[in-house]
Order: C-alpha cells, then sequence, then structure tokens
C-alpha cells in the first residue's frame, strides 16, 4: 500500500466515523475540549496502524468498531492521566442501590421525553455502564462488537448494559426534587449465565 | 421461563441479540406476564430516548475539518520518512522523470530478460528429464526400438506418415557408431523421432525435431543420474543426445552427428 492509497482508504473507510468517534469520546469524557484531544490523538493512533485493519466495504461497521476500540482506550489512557481517578474508579464498592419499585405509565412519560434529565443520568453513570450503553444504543454496535472493543466477555456486556439501563431507569423514575444529584449507589447486580442463549 | 428469567434475557431479547429459541421462550413469557411487558414498555421507552439523536455529541465543522488536515498531514509525514528511511538513494524526484523513466525502463528489462531466461532454462530442464526419461525407458526390453535396422535407408522412411518432418539419419558407421535403429516418442508436447546408435554396448538416443527457435550450434552437457546429456539447436533440427558413454566420447559423437 503506497501512502497515497492508504490515505485514500482512510479517508474512505475510517473518516466516516469520526462523528461517531467524536460522540463516544464525548460520553466517556464529558467535555468538550477533552473529547476533541482524545480524537485527534485516536486518529492519528488509527491512522499509523490502518495497515493492521483488514476491512472491506462488505463490512463498513467492522471498521467503525475498529475506530471505536482505539477511541475508548486512547480515552481511557487520557483519563488515567489526566485525572487520574474517574477511569480506574470501581462501582462495586458504592453502598446501596436506588430503591426497588416499578414505575407507572406517567413515569414512563416523563421518562421519555426528558431529555437534559437523560442526558444528566447519563453522565452520571459509572464509567463501564456509560460505554457500553452509548455503544449499543448511539453507535448501534452488536454484543460482540461492544465485548470486542471493551475486553470484556459478552456475558459482561449484557449484565452491563442490564444494569445499566436499570440504574437509568431508576434515577430516571426517582424524585424529581434533587437534579443533578449523583447516584448513592450501583444498580442491582445481575448474574445472567455468562453468554446463555446468545447468538 | 419465569419472571427472573424474563428480566435477565429482557434486553438482549430487545437487542436482538438472543437465538430463536431463546426469543421464543421470552416472547411466550411476556405474552402471559403483564408485569414483564411493563417492563418491556419501560426499556423500550428508555431505548428511543437514548436513541434520540438529539442525544449525541456533535463535534464542531472546524474539529472535522482539523482532523482531515491533520490526518493528511500525518500521510505526508510517514511518506517522507519512509522514502527517506528505505528508499534515500532511489528518491526519483532528485534527477528528474526522464532518466528517472529510463533508469526504471534499464531495470524493467533486465528483470524481463531474467525471467525469461530462467523460464527458458526451467524450459530446457524439463526437456532434459523428458529425454532422459526417453533413454531410460528405452533401455527396458523392447522398448529401444521401434525399426531395428542398421540401414539408414530403412530407418528414415520409416517415420514418413508418422511424423511431420523428416529427420536425417546419418551412417557414421565409418566412425564407430553403429545405426541401430529407430522409434517415436514424445517430448515437449509433441511426438519427436529417435534415432539409436551405439557403441560398445552404449546405446545412444539422438532425440530429434525441427528447431522453431534461433540456431545455436554450441553444444551445452549436463549430467544427469549418470547420465551424460548434450544439447544443441541445429539449422534445421533441435538435437537431444542421451547416453551413458562417457563424456568425451560422446562429444565426439555430437560432433560427429553435428557435422555431417
Amino acid at each position: 500500500m503506497t501512502p497515497q492509497e492508504k490515505l485514500s482508504r482512510f479517508e474512505q473507510q475510517i473518516s466516516p466515523h469520526l462523528k461517531s468517534a467524536y460522540n463516544l469520546a464525548k460520553w466517556l469524557t464529558r467535555s468538550h475540549a477533552d473529547a476533541e484531544d482524545v480524537v485527534q490523538d485516536a486518529f492519528l493512533r488509527a491512522f499509523s496502524a490502518f495497515e493492521s485493519f483488514r476491512g472491506d466495504d462488505a463490512q463498513p461497521q467492522n471498521a467503525k468498531a475498529w475506530l471505536l476500540t482505539i477511541v475508548r482506550n486512547t480515552s481511557m489512557t487520557w483519563l488515567k492521566r489526566n485525572r487520574n481517578a474517574e477511569a480506574t474508579l470501581g462501582f462495586e464498592d458504592a453502598a446501596a442501590e436506588p430503591r426497588e419499585r416499578s414505575l407507572d405509565p406517567e413515569e414512563i412519560l416523563l421518562v421519555s421525553c426528558d431529555r437534559e434529565e437523560v442526558r444528566q443520568a447519563l453522565e452520571q453513570l459509572p464509567w463501564e455502564f456509560r460505554e457500553a450503553i452509548v455503544l449499543r444504543e448511539m453507535e448501534g454496535l452488536s454484543y460482540r462488537e461492544i465485548s470486542a472493543t471493551v475486553g470484556v466477555p459478552l456475558g459482561t456486556v449484557m449484565s452491563r448494559l442490564s444494569r445499566g439501563r436499570d440504574w437509568l431507569r431508576r434515577i430516571l423514575s426517582g424524585p424529581k426534587s434533587t437534579p443533578g444529584s449523583s447516584p448513592k449507589s450501583t444498580p442491582r447486580p445481575l448474574k445472567p449465565q455468562e453468554g446463555a442463549g446468545l447468538r | 421461563m419465569n419472571c427472573d428469567d424474563s428480566r435477565i434475557y429482557l434486553p438482549a431479547y430487545l437487542d436482538d441479540e438472543l437465538d430463536v429459541a431463546e426469543s421464543l421462550r421470552v416472547q411466550k413469557h411476556l405474552a402471559g406476564c403483564q408485569d414483564c411487558r411493563q417492563t418491556e414498555d419501560e426499556q423500550l421507552a428508555l431505548r428511543s430516548t437514548l436513541r434520540d439523536p438529539d442525544l449525541r455529541a456533535y463535534p464542531s465543522a472546524d474539529f472535522l475539518e482539523r482532523i482531515e488536515v491533520v490526518v493528511r498531514q500525518a500521510a505526508k509525514d510517514e511518506a517522507r520518512s519512509r522514502r527517506s528511511s528505505r528508499f534515500e538513494f532511489l528518491r526519483l524526484e532528485s534527477f528528474g522523470w526522464l532518466p528517472a523513466a529510463a533508469v526504471l525502463l534499464v531495470v524493467t528489462t533486465i528483470g524481463a530478460l531474467f525471467v525469461m531466461n530462467s523460464f527458458r532454462s526451467s524450459h530446457q530442464q524439463i526437456i532434459a528429464s523428458a529425454v532422459l526419461a526417453g533413454h531410460i525407458r528405452s533401455l527396458q526390453p523392447n522398448h529401444l526400438i521401434d525399426v531395428p535396422s542398421s540401414d539408414r535407408h530403412t530407418v528414415k522412411p520409416w517415420f514418413q506418415g508418422k511424423l511431420d518432418f523428416s529427420p536425417p539419419v546419418p551412417d557414421l558407421s565409418e566412425l564407430g557408431w553403429t545405426l541401430v535403429g529407430g522409434r517415436l516418442d514424445y517430448v515437449d508436447g509433441r511426438p519427436v523421432a529417435v534415432i539409436v546408435y551405439q557403441r560398445r554396448m552404449h546405446n545412444i538416443n539422438v532425440f530429434l525435431w525441427p528447431n522453431r527457435g534461433s540456431t545455436d550450434e554450441a553444444i551445452r552437457q549436463e549430467e544427469v543420474q549418470g547420465y551424460q546429456i548434450l544439447h544443441w539447436n541445429g539449422a534445421e533440427m533441435t538435437y537431444w543426445v542421451v547416453s551413458d558413454l562417457n563424456n568425451a566420447e560422446l562429444l565426439e559423437f555430437a560432433r560427429a552427428l553435428r557435422g555431417h
């Protein structure tokens, strides 16, 4: 591959996913400026590693997952270096969890309507859950692609998504008097058999 | 499937990540369970909120442009460093395109000649193997000759109608080479004539067919598995001579045959 071929193939296959890269970086770093730095760094890494990418036109999704893996890892590194806290902070050591209650139909309506609240709720989610939900719901990656991107087993992807969504639902259906307050708890741990019944 | 199972599998079910059997089990449970249907509705509501395009973060137009510039610069830097590290001595722009094209032509020509030459010699190798195999086959009982005769006036006409050419069958008996006969063989994808001579019980197989290439009377020789193989391209015929006779005597034979 000549340098010219490489550039044109990169611009064909990888550059179209720049917006997805930014979206993921923004949700992971929660900062516009940080997201820009991370994406720029990730694109340079992606370009220099492009020879190792074996994608083709028939599988454009793979190019996206490949790029998002780099963005994800770059975000992780960046956060560790610059904040030295969040990325390594576990969520298992948090204490209680939101109270168990079912939602009535009007609350469901609230959940689906208030976008600003959803944004805040998602930003409050611990890193692991946030990245799983962004990759799944916003970027449309399959469980298998998320598993490869994040580097955890399928069963873990499944449980993170499930717990993250539960947490969001509880935050969003909780008392409206404390907008923006941090969640005091973790989602209830679910233990599906790893990968059981998955495609 | 009970409600606990259903809760576990519901997200994967909604994400279309379950196999058919599991999906059917979840569906079946949902059909008969009000609570789980409500959970499903909640999940779907949350999903549509999360998939709302307005929830996404969008980069600025300036940023998109900046990334494009950054990537192109990286491509340029890479191209430059590749050239300087590996092809410094071949930097074409340093001596203009015309000499560069000339150099390229020369290099290509040498390469082509090299390839053709090695192809030709490998082709020669194939013929040499075929000729040697024919010689060895001829040493088995009743394989040496189809027309046993020491008379060239018997051997030569025998080929008529069997080949599209008339092979020369010189009489070399005065020089000590006894004609014993001739046969047909098949070499290089075509039927060929084989003339068999003898000296002191050593058989000499002369394979020949019309020469379609250039004339090269120089005799090439090779020893394979203890047999001597001689080859030259005469003005009319291509010759391959095989024998277990010693090299010096066989060369003498080849000169006699060629000079005839």
